[in-house]
């Protein structure tokens, strides 16, 4: 019952290669011919050996880096550059240290030129959607713990409310049972807003709990080698692990990931993928 | 400040007084050599009151604040431009290192000679001796900017000039401030090693006259305190400037 197929915010990779040009001149093959369709308001998690190119490929198409070949459509029309349509969350917080929480959650809107009051507006939305409690908002983030951290970055990914949420390992800082609070509170956000939302995870139970379907990327240069369907209810909560599909599914995940010559992923070890394991 | 901070300068300067004082007893040093601390007190209060040291410190003053403002100025500039491009390194640094090498004092008369006897040379000097160390702390501080920071403004589509605001300048600024902390002190310097090569007023040319013309040691000597304090002032105020933009980082 997820809500795809409909609404903006379809991304569309077509024959995606990209390449880092090395030093010596000759060039570092990363994407290797990646196609993908992901419908507008679908829910997609990557995941791959560790240096496979999976957050190259999140930053082809957050515009920030071009493809060598084939192309990054949004809502059918090319990436060519940063898009205020895609917000980004990145693996640390990224903050401006030298600004309040609250003066980072609003940067992108002033760097829109949004007038204060309007910000101000804003920003209290933005931290009633990430659960952010409102006294923090005048901390610095140095003051901040990691995972408040995150959730400011997570309200500035949100502040021009984008159609697309790309995640970079946004939650691998944060201890087991906080990560887990923040998948379902990324859930509970995307039941509201329906936003396109593209995760980049190491954790097999992560991608599982939270996509549509789980897309699994060979060695560099990265290839798709299997795109898995998950087919659990949503709302999900932390029991849709113990359900068989979901266990089914790590395994096929799994499966993949060790078929490759890669190195092996490390998969964080739940309770609940303990359980379903233990059930099969 | 705490209060054991500001007592430990307090008895600082009170064990320098003695110190100062047993010596001169000690020694019996003539008063033109060494005069005692309450007679440099005592000419310093003096020569404030009939107007001796007031219009040589207003002259020094406007030569310092200039010349700091004008090397700050282009030294931000230069900074800016030696992080970001190659080509301005390249270019510039055999000049910057070169302008190091020459010390100020040999290259203060030609400039004397050059730009005359008034406040003009007095602020090229100071700011040539501003600008070094300036020029080098900016270039340092935009080179250290966070790389990710910069792909997360380039991914908001910050423009350049929203990149310098707000990026690269609040995290160069600690470095900039501690530049601008030991510039500070060297416009001073750079003042009255003017005012030496060649100057009608100020406190670098108080104090020839009162060691020259005028054969009056205290006054030179309370010329130097007034020296010394402008220095401390000044510093204070890029510390309290500094306090105020980056303190609470």
């Amino acid at each position: 019952m997820s809500l795809t197929g409909h609404g903006p915010g379809a991304v569309r990779l077509r024959d995606l290669s990209f390449a880092f040009v090395a030093r010596g001149g000759g060039s570092l093959p990363v994407l290797d011919g990646v196609d993908l369709a992901i419908p507008g308001g679908g829910i997609v998690a990557l995941v791959g050996p560790n240096g496979c190119g999976k957050s190259t490929l999140l930053r082809v198409i957050a515009g920030l880096l071009e493809p060598a070949r084939g192309e990054a459509l949004l809502d059918g029309a090319p990436i060519d550059g940063p898009d205020p349509r895609i917000g980004l969350v990145f693996q640390e917080p990224r903050l401006l240290p030298w600004r309040s929480a609250a003066d980072n959650i609003t940067y992108p809107l002033e760097l829109a030129g949004w007038p204060a009051a309007r910000r101000r507006e804003r920003l209290a939305a933005l931290s009633d959607r990430v659960d952010l409690d409102p006294a923090v908002t005048t901390s610095r983030p140095a003051e901040l713990s990691g995972g408040t951290r995150q959730r400011v970055a997570l309200a500035r990914a949100l502040a021009l409310e984008p159609e697309v949420l790309l995640l970079d390992e946004p939650f691998s800082a944060l201890d087991a049972l906080t990560r887990e609070r923040f998948d379902l509170e990324l859930l509970r956000l995307w039941h509201r807003a329906a936003t396109t939302i593209v995760i980049v995870t190491h954790s097999i139970p992560e991608a599982v709990l939270i996509a549509d379907r789980v897309v699994v990327l060979s060695a560099r240069p990265a290839r798709i080698v299997a795109d898995i369907a998950i087919d659990l209810a949503r709302p999900r909560t932390i029991e849709a692990l113990d359900d068989p599909a979901a266990g089914r599914a790590s395994r096929r995940i799994r499966a993949f990931l060790e078929d490759d010559d890669g190195e092996p992923t490390e998969h964080r070890t739940t309770a609940a993928s303990v359980r379903t394991e233990l059930a099969s | 400040m705490t209060r054991v901070a500001a007592l430990s300068i307090v008895v600082a300067f009170a064990v320098f007084v003695l110190v100062w004082k047993a010596i001169v007893v000690v020694s019996g040093l003539p008063p033109f050599i060494l005069p005692a601390p309450e007679t440099v007190a005592i000419r310093f209060v003096g020569a404030w009151r009939d107007g001796t040291i007031e219009p040589h410190l207003a002259t020094t003053l406007v030569e310092v604040g200039l010349g700091f403002a004008v090397g700050v100025a282009l030294a931000l500039i230069a900074g800016y431009g030696l992080a970001r491009s190659v080509w301005v390194e390249r270019l510039l640094s055999p000049y910057l290192v070169a302008a190091q090498a020459i010390p100020i004092l040999a290259l203060a008369p030609l400039l004397v000679w050059w730009f005359g006897n008034g406040l003009l040379s007095k602020v090229v000097i100071a700011a040539l001796i501003v600008f070094f160390p300036v020029a080098v702390a900016t270039m340092v501080g935009i080179r250290s900017v966070d790389a990710r920071l910069l792909e997360l403004g380039r991914s908001l589509r910050a423009t350049r000039r929203q990149v310098l605001l707000t990026l690269e300048i609040p995290a160069a600024l600690p470095n900039i401030l501690g530049g601008m902390r030991v510039g500070v002190t060297l416009a001073v310097v750079g003042a009255l090693v003017g005012e030496w090569a060649g100057a009608n007023q100020g406190l670098g040319v108080l104090i020839n006259l009162a060691r020259g013309s005028l054969f009056d040691i205290p006054l030179m000597f309370a010329t130097l305190v007034t020296i010394a304090l402008v220095g401390i002032v000044l510093y204070l105020m890029v510390v309290i400037l500094e306090r105020r933009l980056v303190g609470n980082r």
